[in-house]
């Protein structure tokens, strides 16, 4: 830098500014010139690598920074990014659509959205709902209208689906013996020409926009009654409409945000999608006073049904004392739609990966459940166990509340049910009345943490064993004599019709009369009666109270029990040991409720309502309480039918239903 | 005329490279100072050393989860140490208005508070609350770990933390969890990779390295700088442990491939001896716990949390470890009043002290003492009939907590090291037949108590 010094020998002479004269000095020394000037030019070499050194120690050291910053905390496991589906732009579909007597399949630009054609099954007309805008699937149903109200089963579901929505239909095998003209005629209103003319053993294919335009239409005459019509394959276009155009256009909340992305991916809900008038999906009950339930977590188990789930949650959400925090719904098996539920709702839903089969496969979902239950919630001491084909009564909690403290304190207990296995509408009456039972109904429980920590989880039944795990509950080796507390009227509702070991038949004769509490805050009676020895005094009570009925008559008979109300009677059964139930499976037979195995027993004891009178019978002499029967009676015995080959498995199937 | 531009042009040129050099210094002279720490002094030169944006980013922050009901507690280790020094002021004060800004003034990068996951019903409406007011916000959720040890559930990930930015300041906000064994847990703080890595100095972060474990602390409602504000009520005891609250999960997937390799005894027996393997656990850990004598899982308790995640159902015993500067009288005495009479004691508390309890039904609780040398941790081993010593060598180790079988234990950090210093590189195989003296690989033979001694060194009950 010293270079850059005026030269101390040059002075400003007269007006002219120091650095002119200094310059002109310069210019007239010519060494002096160039040797400045090759300094200048050094100069600003050596600055120019200065600088490059210090912007690349300055940009390393920030580099460095940045590096370390962070890479104590990157993920471990390197997300692999999932490759984003391009989102496809494409306005047109094609749409391909095959009926014939052992296959039908459904092709939405060449992705197979639907292929049946497995044997004996699928029979029918097959339904499959698209989303207008985005082409996906938004609902998949098979209704076999070649059986007797499934054409009701359809037009319902056909009702449901939103208009603008594109409905693809196809026949596997037979679609027409039950379709009456109710279903034909929504199927004419849809656009289908030939709809109204179906006939055994036509092939149909049929795609069109539910209100809306006629993509194609198909159909193959069978030519004769044993014959099938040719198979027919229908190829057409589909236009796809703004995303705009087929969503609703509610006010943006939160819930909304939630209803918009559950209907903008399934179908058959209803008015929870209606655009105009939405059913609501926040239900808000009733808080309890003084609610001893609300921090006990709710396990709802859950497979692939998806419409009973939301049928389960609505009633479930909407019971008094419900809090939405402490339910979990478990999936067995990574299905979309009972997720997609789960999550309209609001709720938190857990997914397993299936283990095992049938039976078992359920036994270790439950299991999977109530383990994953008291992981998330270390504090509590209960669970509420519920299963996704129940409607939970509005007061399920406001009984669950005034009963828990007995599960807690009385050591005799197994759980609480809100199910009563004989409370059928013509043999339950009293809301507030509880029973102890000596079998575990299921069906909406609560479970006691140290039961399942200390007993069952350890030995539960391992994979390979195909046990049903309430069957397996009730084994004497978990049961160990301890007993049940019941509602008279039971606090859950079994709708399920579709199921592991359930039928249509089977729920008709079962459990479709069963009584269902709908009165809200019913006050139980006498909850402190229900400890194992105030029982036995209560019992022994209502015994000495009752009337002895005319054991001359025929039990089965409507006239067995006096036209009176309010009253308590007593009836004798001949019951010759602890397992002798002969007579009472016939009595329950006759009396038109549970009779596939013995429940709701008490000590050789059963009580329920006939003619809304208290109706107790009583084993003798295998009851304790047969000593309350005057020596004049003669207990009764009904003789069982005789035996016919086979019969005696239907019971052993048919008790596993209860679930 | 064209010499005199060249000439001028030249020196215009050395003039800025040389104001451009002196600027480039300064720059780098700052940018080391910042390196090192200083940096927010630095950059906005407040006088006093006083940062009132974090004053004013933690009273927004305040503001807005009290709007939201949403319980947090400090648990800043900074602050809370300023603040431990003066708890008994604040305490008997807790309304008082502060003179000064002593707390969340001090110009840091984050304020650190916690919340308690089932206190708080996860809520988007925060988020969006907390945007209008101008912070910028990052979740970061995971794996949730009380699913983790299940088969095959399709465990939902949860948030684990929060940061609020707001300005030049940041909030993290740690979620714990209850979990099963009555404490609270934290999770680490992983950054996926589509996430901001420069969103703040994460390196900075008090917690989220690595996983911690906590008990359930007291709160205590303060005013501190004229904010109001939860913090543990004893913060000198939180702080002490947050020093040593490493979590480590057990390894439930290699649990779960040992399995399938070596299928699990679900034989009643087993069934059995577990449960009271767990039951008498669980009475040590509360006894141990309540003389405040720090123990870890030892030996073939500690193979069965590393390994399968259960205890080994052939091991016959629970085996736990206890450094002997931890050791107390009382701890005999306190076992037997549990209902846990002592069945033998071996060595005595100078060298290779062993003791050994009765539980119910023929399971033995055996604690080892261990020795710390400079480079090595050992314990020690006593044949009754012939008092020969033995010695047990571990490489030095430190402790974290785990989870087990409903209770939150220690288990050395360094669980690999020490179970092959004990088992060898085997470990894996299950080996039913297991003798104390010769099969360890970490044995080594250490003379024999002198005759006069045994009377004290062997006592057999």
């Amino acid at each position: 830098m010293d270079e850059w010094k005026p030269n101390p020998a040059v002075k400003p002479h007269k007006k002219r500014s120091w650095y002119l004269a200094w310059k002109y000095k310069l210019m007239n020394q010519r060494a002096l010139r160039k040797l400045c000037q090759t300094g200048a030019v050094l100069f600003l070499l050596v600055t120019v690598i200065v600088n490059i050194k210090l912007i690349l120690d300055t940009r390393r050291a920030a580099y460095e920074e940045e590096e370390e910053s962070a890479q104590d905390y990157d993920d471990e496991m390197l997300n692999v990014e999932v490759p984003r589906h391009p989102v496809s732009n494409k306005k047109v579909l094609d749409v391909e659509v095959y009926s014939s007597r052992s296959k039908v399949y459904v092709a939405v630009d060449g992705t197979t959205v639907l292929e049946d054609e497995a044997r004996e099954q699928g029979r029918g007309i097959h339904v499959i709902v698209l989303n207008q805008a985005t082409g996906h699937v938004m609902a998949k149903r098979v209704f076999d209208t070649y059986s007797p109200h499934e054409d009701e089963a359809m037009v319902l579901f056909l009702n449901m689906v939103a208009r603008g929505r594109i409905l693809i239909f196809t026949i596997k095998d037979e679609g027409s013996f039950h379709l009456k003209d109710t279903a034909k005629n929504v199927l004419k209103s849809l656009g289908s020409q030939v709809a109204p003319f179906l006939s055994w053993r036509d092939m149909w294919t049929f795609a069109g926009k539910k209100g809306g335009e006629v993509y194609g239409e198909k159909h193959a005459k069978s030519p004769a009654l044993s014959t099938w019509g040719d198979p027919v394959l229908l190829k057409t276009e589909v236009h796809l409409t703004s995303v705009e155009d087929a969503e609703c256009h509610w006010p943006d909340t939160e819930l909304n945000r939630r209803r918009k992305r559950f209907c903008s991916k399934v179908e058959g809900y209803g008015s929870v999608c209606s655009c105009k008038d939405p059913t609501p999906i926040e239900f808000n009950p009733d808080p309890l006073k003084d609610n001893k339930v609300f921090d006990v977590p709710v396990a709802v188990i859950a497979g692939n049904r998806p419409n009973y789930l939301y049928r389960m949650l609505r009633s479930l959400l909407s019971a008094q004392g419900v809090n939405p925090q402490m339910i979990t719904v478990f999936i067995d098996g990574y299905y979309e739609e009972p997720m997609d539920v789960v999550e309209l709702f609001g709720l938190s839903g857990i997914q397993h990966t299936p283990i095992s089969i049938k039976n078992a496969r359920v036994s270790q979902h439950y299991k999977a459940s109530l383990t994953a239950t008291f992981n998330l919630f270390p504090d509590a001491k209960f669970a509420v166990v519920l299963e996704e084909d129940l409607d939970i009564s509005v007061d399920f909690f406001s009984f669950l509340s005034q009963s828990i403290h007995l599960l807690e304190e009385d050591e005799s207990l197994y759980c609480i049910s809100a199910w009563n296995d004989q409370g059928y509408e013509h043999t339950a009456e009293d809301p507030s009345l509880l029973y102890r039972v000596e079998t575990m109904p299921g069906l909406g429980w609560v479970l006691r943490k140290s039961l399942y920590k200390d007993e069952l989880e350890p030995k539960w039944p391992t994979p390979e064993k195909l046990w049903d795990w309430d069957m397996w509950m009730r084994m004497p080796e978990q049961r160990r004599g301890r007993e049940c507390i019941i509602p008279d009227i039971s606090r859950s509702y079994h709708f399920g019709i579709v199921g592991l070991n359930m039928n249509g038949y089977f729920h008709e004769a079962y459990f479709k009369k069963h009584k269902f509490n709908t009165v809200p805050n019913v006050q139980l009676k006498n909850v402190e009666s229900l400890r194992k020895d105030a029982y036995e005094t209560e019992i022994h009570r209502l015994l000495g109270e009752a009337e002895v009925l005319d054991h001359s008559k025929n039990p089965c008979e409507d006239s067995f029990v006096p036209d009176t109300e309010g009253k308590v009677y007593v009836m004798f059964i001949r019951m010759e040991q602890e397992a002798d139930f002969t007579t009472w499976t016939q009595l329950a037979k006759c009396l038109h409720i549970w009779d596939l195995d013995v429940r709701g027993n008490h000590k050789g004891l059963w009580r329920l309502f006939r003619k809304k009178n208290h109706f107790l019978v009583v084993g003798v002499p295998a009851s304790p309480y047969s000593s309350k029967k005057p020596s004049s009676v003669t207990p009764i015995y009904i003789e069982p039918p005789a035996k016919e080959e086979g019969a005696a498995a239907v019971p052993a199937v048919a008790a596993a239903e209860q679930t | 005329m064209q010499k005199i531009n060249k000439n001028a042009v030249l020196a215009l040129l050395s003039l800025t490279s040389l104001v451009f050099l002196l600027f480039q210094l300064y720059y780098y002279k700052f940018y080391l100072s910042q390196k090192n720490g200083s940096f927010f002094s630095k950059v906005r030169g407040s006088q006093s050393g006083q940062d009132s944006t974090r004053w004013h980013v933690v009273r927004k922050f305040l503001g807005l989860i009290s709007s939201h009901n949403i319980p947090v507690y400090l648990i800043d280790p900074l602050i809370l140490g300023l603040v431990n020094k003066d708890i008994e002021q604040i305490r008997s004060s807790p309304d008082g208005p502060s003179p000064e800004c002593k707390y969340f003034c001090a110009p840091r990068d984050f304020t650190t508070f916690a919340l308690v996951d089932k206190t708080w019903k996860q809520d988007v409406s925060l988020f969006r609350a907390a945007e209008k007011m101008g912070f910028q916000w990052l979740k970061i959720i995971n794996k949730d770990p009380r699913l983790d040890g299940m088969d095959d559930l399709s465990g939902i990930e949860i948030p684990l933390h929060y940061i609020f930015k707001l300005a030049s300041h940041a909030i993290h906000l740690v979620v714990f969890y209850e979990r099963s064994g009555n404490y609270l847990w934290h999770g680490p703080l992983r950054l996926k990779q589509h996430m901001d890595r420069k969103f703040v100095p994460f390196r900075k972060l008090h917690f989220g390295r690595y996983p911690g474990a906590y008990e359930k602390p007291e709160l205590l409602l303060v005013s501190i700088d004229d904010l109001k504000v939860q913090i543990p009520k004893n913060p000198s005891s939180f702080l002490e442990e947050m020093s040593h609250s490493r979590f480590l999960e057990c390894r439930y997937r290699e649990a779960r491939a040992f399995f399938q390799l070596y299928p699990d005894d679900a034989s009643l027996d087993a069934v059995e001896f577990r449960k009271k393997a767990k039951s008498l656990l669980h009475l040590a850990a509360s006894t141990l716990n309540s003389l405040g004598v720090k123990f870890w899982l030892s030996s073939g308790t500690c193979l069965g949390w590393y390994r399968q995640c259960s205890v080994i159902p052939y091991s016959k015993d629970v085996d736990l470890g206890i450094f002997i500067r931890d050791y107390k009288a009382d701890i005999i005495p306190a076992f037997q009043k549990a209902g846990l009479p002592l069945k033998h004691k071996f060595g005595k508390v100078e060298d290779s002290l062993e003791l050994s309890f009765q539980g119910d039904g023929d399971v033995k609780l055996d604690i080892f003492f261990f020795y710390e040398e400079d480079d090595h941790i050992w314990n020690g081993g006593t044949q009754a009939k012939s008092g020969k010593k033995f010695k047990y060598l571990f490489p030095k180790f430190t402790l974290c907590w785990t989870e087990f079988i409903g209770l939150k234990v220690h288990v050395p950090c360094e669980t690999l090291q020490y179970i092959e210093a004990n088992y060898g590189a085997d470990w894996k195989v299950p080996l039913k037949t297991w003798d104390w003296k010769s099969s360890p690989s970490n044995v080594q033979y250490n003379g024999v108590w002198p005759v006069n001694e045994w009377d004290d060194v062997i006592q057999i009950y």
